[in-house]
């Protein structure tokens, strides 16, 4: 299964993915949690520190002056799953975690890292590994295809006007040349069952899962700690599981695989 | 247009996208002051201290930490002791932002009184002063 998190900055991503991958990973599976953003967020959710360079400049090796294709590629010998192993943290529960780094400014310092990123999702084998990936606030890197590894977008959604408006402008990549199979959106931060209700109204979309707002998970998140492990009775993590639960039912598999001609579009 | 145009007396105020990556494209002289909005999570105050060390290293003028949602002491000390030496100027956690997010209006129209919005108003005044 890949599912792609996206939505507006705040609205809950990094934390919802971070629980997703865990439980996920907790039946069995070999999870991956990518990570899009240049700035720290969900390494704090699987327990692993910020980590500014995970895949080494060595990694890759500059195109040749004059030829085609990406100015770097995976050095030779290095296929996706070995590069996976070497440059994923192992983080909570098993969950390996997929990042390009971290930036303080100067953008030069993760051009590598991102190229050898980019590489290891387009080549990873389908029927391994599930791919659940946080992207940073917005619509930059969904409407640039920065979650094209994913079959599943689901947009976090908040029953506010500003959270709709983002929602209803991602929406938009259910008709994108990335040829997903299913724009579903997750409501999060909802204080009452009708805020559900807004959310499919609002966002004109199929709501998945509706996460409540939950104080345990503000005050761990306060002292550095996962909803797991400061709030793991909680109803966030309830409805986390419940999610996990309706995607496995859902959306297993690999979908872009199994479709040879959505796949050759994308 | 941040860069270039000449706003005279104007007061412009913007509200960037998350993260550094405008603030890596803005040059010294288009910006009076940086204000860094943080929560009191270490994640959040990691992500400050790279925007603020960005600001300090480009000299974009005066900065200003909000620490914004705190619930009390502890999370303030938490912000100062992340980013020290910043001033630092703290808005509570408040129900009235939520409930005017919820319905779409602004809190300054909604919940006048409400302590956030005082704060944010105390901010502006500092802002304003100097
Ligand atoms: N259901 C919830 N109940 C209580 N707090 C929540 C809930 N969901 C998220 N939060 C809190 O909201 C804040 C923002 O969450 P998070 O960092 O996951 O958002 P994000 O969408 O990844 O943000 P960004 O766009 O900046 O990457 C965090 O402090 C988190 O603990
Ligand atoms: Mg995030």
């Amino acid at each position: 299964m890949r599912i792609a998190f996206v939505g507006k900055g705040g609205a809950g991503k990094s934390t919802i993915v971070g629980t997703f991958a865990r439980l996920l990973a907790r039946t069995g599976r070999d999870v991956v949690a990518v990570d899009s953003d240049p700035m720290p967020g969900l390494s704090f959710a699987l327990g692993l520190p910020v980590i500014e360079r995970p895949i080494p400049d060595d990694a890759v090796v500059e195109k040749a002056e004059g030829t085609e294709g990406p100015r770097y590629r995976l050095r030779p010998g290095l296929d996706a799953t070995a590069a996976l192993q070497a440059y994923g943290a192992l983080g909570a529960d098993g969950v390996r975690l997929l990042s390009f780094g971290k930036t303080r400014g100067d953008w030069g310092d993760i051009i590598r890292g991102q190229h050898a990123w980019s590489q290891i999702l387009d080549e990873l084998p389908h029927d391994r590994f599930d791919l659940i990936g946080d992207l940073p606030g917005g619509t930059r890197q969904p409407m640039t295809g920065w979650s094209k590894y994913a079959d599943v977008i689901a947009i976090v959604v908040e029953p506010t006007a500003k959270s709709f408006a983002t929602a209803r402008r991602l929406s938009s990549l259910r008709d994108s040349k990335w040829a997903y199979h299913h724009v579903v959106a997750v409501a999060n931060r909802i204080s009452e069952p009708a805020d559900t209700v807004t959310v499919a109204q609002r966002s004109g979309l199929r709501v998945v899962g509706a996460m409540p707002f939950d104080e345990g998970v503000a005050s761990a998140d306060r002292l550095g700690m996962a909803p797991l492990d400061g709030a793991p009775d909680g109803p966030f993590v309830a409805a986390v599981a419940a999610l996990v639960e309706y995607c496995v039912a859902r959306f297993d598999g690999s979908l872009k695989s199994q479709n040879p001609i959505k796949e050759a579009v994308a | 247009m941040l860069g270039s145009a000449n706003f005279g007396d104007v007061l412009v105020i913007a509200d960037l996208e998350a993260g550094i990556g405008t603030l890596t494209r803005l040059d010294a002289q288009s910006i009076d002051v940086v204000v860094v909005v943080v929560e009191p999570t270490p994640r959040s105050i990691d992500v400050a201290q790279r925007a603020v060390e960005l600001a300090t290293a480009r000299e974009q003028g005066r900065l200003i930490v909000v620490a914004n949602r705190v619930t009390g002491a502890a999370d303030v000390d938490r912000v100062a002791a992340g980013l020290p030496g910043c001033e630092i100027v703290a808005v509570p956690h408040d129900p009235a932002i939520m409930d005017a997010d919820r319905r779409g209006v602004s809190p300054l129209d909604s919940a006048p009184d409400s302590p956030a919005v005082i704060a944010l108003i105390g901010l502006a005044s500092r802002l304003v002063s100097s």
